[in-house]
C-alpha cells in the first residue's frame, strides 16, 4: 500500500506556524487568529491519516466470450474501519470497454461490504487478463490517499465473430478417411461417377441393368466416394498494416476462425500454421476441441517484428500433410512469406492465397513523392501476385467489409477454368 | 478581502493590490495547471495582504480577523476540491454531500477557534492563578492532541 499526503497539509501547518510566530513577533492577536483555522485544519488532517484496510475480490461471470458480447466483472469490497472515499479502477485493454463508468468513487461504510458490477463490452478478439483492481482510499477532505491493488487477475478470452459461409473451397485431392467431400476418385459412394465393365468381385447391387441390357454384357456403376480433406490455414504474421484499431491481421484472424469453424463442421481435419516472427503450428485434427485449440492459438498470434529469414523447412512435416489444401491468409507485405508459399507450391501442395488487402488502411501522402512511392508499392504487390499466378496459385484479393464467401467463390471460379500447374 | 485590507491601509493600497494580484495569479495557476504544491504559497501571499493591513493599522484589534482566516481556509479547501474534481471519476452523490458537510464543519470549527483567539485577547492579563492554570492546561492540551494525532497518522 502506497501512501500519499496532500501537499496542502504541510502548507496549512506551515501557514499556521508562520502566523503564530508572526503574531508573537508583531504582538498582534489577529495574526494568531489568522493562523488558528489552518492549525485546526492541519490537526484534523493529521487525525484523518489512519491507514485503511481494504479487501477486494474480482470475478468474471465467464472466461470466454464472443466479439460483441458483454462480460460482467464483479468486484466485492469490504473494509473493517470503513473508508470515506474509495476510488477504484479496473484497467481494461483497448479491446475491451466498460459499459458503466470506470473509474468510480464510493463510500465504503465500516463492516458493510459492497459488491459492484461492471459490464464489459468485448469489442475486439484477444486473450486478456483483467485485474487486479486499482484502489485508492481517501479521507473525507482529501488530505491523504492510500493506493493499493486488490483481486486476482481473471482470464478472459474473446473469440472473433464467425462469418457464415455457405460454400467452401474443395481441395484438388481428398484424403483416405470418410468425410463429406465428394472425391474425384472412383469408389464406393453415393454420387454417380461412371459405368464400367463388370469384373469378378463386383457386387451384384452395383450392376447397371439398363446399360448391361443395351450392351449385352454386364456393366457396373461407379461412384465418387465421400472423403475428408486436410486443410491447413497458413497465417502470415510477418507484417501487418494497422490503422486506428483495425488492421490486416484482424481480418486474417477472423477469416481463419470462420474457415476453421466451417471446415471442422464438415468433419475435415484442420491445422494451423502461424508463420512470422513468432512461429507456431497445430497439427491437422478434426473435432470441436480442435476448433477451440485453433481459436486459442489464433488469439495468441501477434505480429512480431523480425529480420530472421524463415523457410518452410522449419515446420514439422506432420503440420503439412500431403494432399492438404493450404489456404494462405496474407497481406502480401513480406517477401519471406511469399517465398515460403511458393516453396510450398513447388512441393506440390494445393495452395490458395487469400490476399487480405491492406489498401484500405494505406493512404498516399499529399506530395508527389509520396504518391509515386505509393504507386511503386502497389506495382510491387502486383508483381508479387503475378509470381503466384505464374506458379498456378490462385490469388484472390479480399477487402475489408466484403464477405469472405466472395474471394472463396472467386477461387472456385478460377479452378473451374484453370488446370492445376505441376511445378 | 483585498478591498477590506486596502480600506484599512489605504496608504499602501497599491502594494496591497499588487500583492493581491500576485496571490490571484498563483491561485489561478494552481487551478489551471493543477499545481497543488503552489496552493499554500497562493494562500500565504493572500494572507500577506491582510497581515500588512493589520501591521500598518495598529489602532485597534480587528474583529473581522476570524472571517478573513476562515475565508482563506475555505479558499484553499475549495481549490483543493476543484483539483480533485478534475479527474473523471463517477462519484456517488453521497460523497459530495459528505465532503460538503465536512468542509462546513471545518470552516465553522476554524471560525470558532479564530473567534476564541480574538475573544481571549479581550481578557486582561494578570487575572489570577485560575486563568493562568487554565491557559497552561489549554496549551498542553493542544500540544497533546497534536502529538496524538501525529502518532495516530503514522
Amino acid at each position: 500500500m502506497t501512501r500519499h499526503s496532500s501537499p496542502r497539509l504541510a502548507g496549512y501547518a506551515s501557514l499556521a506556524g508562520l502566523g503564530l510566530i508572526a503574531g508573537l513577533a508583531a504582538g498582534r492577536v489577529e495574526l494568531v487568529a489568522l493562523a488558528a483555522p489552518f492549525a485546526l485544519a492541519a490537526l484534523v488532517g493529521a487525525m484523518l491519516g489512519r491507514v485503511p484496510h481494504t479487501e477486494a475480490t474480482l470475478s468474471l461471470d465467464r472466461d470466454r466470450a464472443l466479439e460483441g458480447d458483454e462480460a460482467v466483472a464483479t468486484i466485492a469490497l469490504s473494509s473493517s474501519p470503513g473508508i470515506d472515499r474509495l476510488e477504484l479502477l479496473l484497467p481494461l485493454p483497448g479491446e475491451l470497454a466498460a459499459a458503466t463508468p470506470n473509474p468510480r468513487a464510493l463510500v465504503l461504510p465500516a463492516g458493510d461490504p459492497r459488491t459492484l458490477e461492471l459490464p464489459i463490452r468485448c469489442e475486439r478478439w484477444g486473450a486478456f487478463r483483467l485485474g487486479p483492481v486499482l484502489l485508492r482510499a481517501r479521507d473525507v477532505l482529501g488530505f491523504h490517499a492510500w493506493e493499493s491493488e486488490g483481486g486476482e487477475p481473471q482470464p478472459l478470452l474473446v473469440y472473433p465473430s464467425v462469418e457464415t459461409l455457405r460454400g467452401l473451397l474443395p481441395p484438388l485431392e481428398t484424403q483416405v478417411f470418410v468425410g463429406n467431400q465428394v472425391s474425384r476418385a472412383h469408389g464406393d459412394g453415393i454420387e454417380f461417377a461412371d459405368v464400367r465393365e463388370w469384373v469378378p468381385g463386383d457386387r451384384v447391387r452395383r450392376i447397371n441393368w439398363r446399360a448391361s441390357a443395351r450392351r449385352r454384357e454386364l456393366w457396373v456403376n461407379e461412384q465418387h466416394p465421400e472423403r475428408n480433406t486436410d486443410v491447413v490455414l497458413f497465417l502470415d504474421t510477418f507484417a501487418e498494416v494497422r490503422v486506428r484499431g483495425r488492421g490486416t491481421h484482424d481480418l486474417a484472424v477472423r477469416a481463419a476462425t470462420s474457415l476453421a469453424h466451417r471446415y471442422l463442421q464438415r468433419k475435415d481435419r484442420v491445422g494451423l500454421v502461424s508463420f512470422g516472427g513468432f512461429l507456431s503450428w497445430l497439427l491437422p485434427t478434426s473435432g470441436t476441441l480442435q476448433l477451440y485449440k485453433i481459436v486459442d492459438s489464433l488469439l495468441q498470434t501477434d505480429i512480431v517484428l523480425t529480420f530472421a529469414s524463415r523457410e518452410v523447412d522449419v515446420l514439422p512435416p506432420r503440420s503439412l500433410p500431403p494432399k492438404a489444401l493450404v489456404i494462405a491468409l496474407t497481406p502480401l507485405l513480406d517477401p519471406r512469406s511469399a517465398g515460403a508459399l511458393l516453396d510450398l507450391r513447388a512441393r506440390g501442395f494445393d495452395l490458395v492465397v487469400v490476399e487480405v488487402s491492406p489498401l484500405e488502411f494505406v493512404q498516399p501522402g499529399p506530395d508527389e513523392l509520396s504518391r509515386l512511392s505509393y504507386r511503386i508499392w502497389k506495382l510491387s504487390r502486383e508483381a508479387r501476385r503475378a509470381r503466384y499466378e505464374s506458379a498456378g496459385v490462385p490469388v484472390v484479393e479480399w477487402h475489408e467489409g466484403v464477405p469472405l464467401a466472395v474471394p472463396l467463390e472467386e477461387v472456385g471460379a478460377y479452378r473451374r477454368y484453370a488446370r492445376p500447374a505441376r511445378a | 478581502m483585498l478591498a477590506y485590507a486596502a480600506v484599512r491601509a489605504h496608504a499602501l493600497a497599491g502594494l496591497l493590490v499588487a500583492l493581491g494580484a500576485l496571490g490571484g495569479v498563483l491561485l489561478l495557476a494552481v487551478l489551471l495547471r493543477g499545481l497543488e504544491e503552489l496552493l499554500a504559497w497562493a494562500l500565504a501571499v493572500l494572507a500577506l495582504v491582510y497581515v500588512v493591513s493589520v501591521v500598518v493599522d495598529t489602532s485597534r484589534v480587528d474583529d473581522a480577523a476570524p472571517l478573513v482566516a476562515t475565508a482563506l481556509l475555505l479558499c484553499g479547501e475549495l481549490a483543493a476540491w476543484s483539483l480533485d474534481a478534475r479527474w473523471r471519476i463517477a462519484a456517488e452523490g453521497s460523497l459530495v454531500r459528505r465532503r460538503a458537510v465536512a468542509l462546513t464543519g471545518l470552516a465553522l470549527g476554524g471560525l470558532t477557534a479564530s473567534a476564541l483567539v480574538i475573544a481571549s485577547a479581550a481578557t486582561r492579563p494578570g487575572r489570577g492563578l485560575a486563568w493562568t492554570t487554565l491557559g497552561a492546561a489549554a496549551a498542553v492540551g493542544v500540544i497533546g492532541i497534536a502529538v496524538a494525532a501525529l502518532r495516530r497518522s503514522t
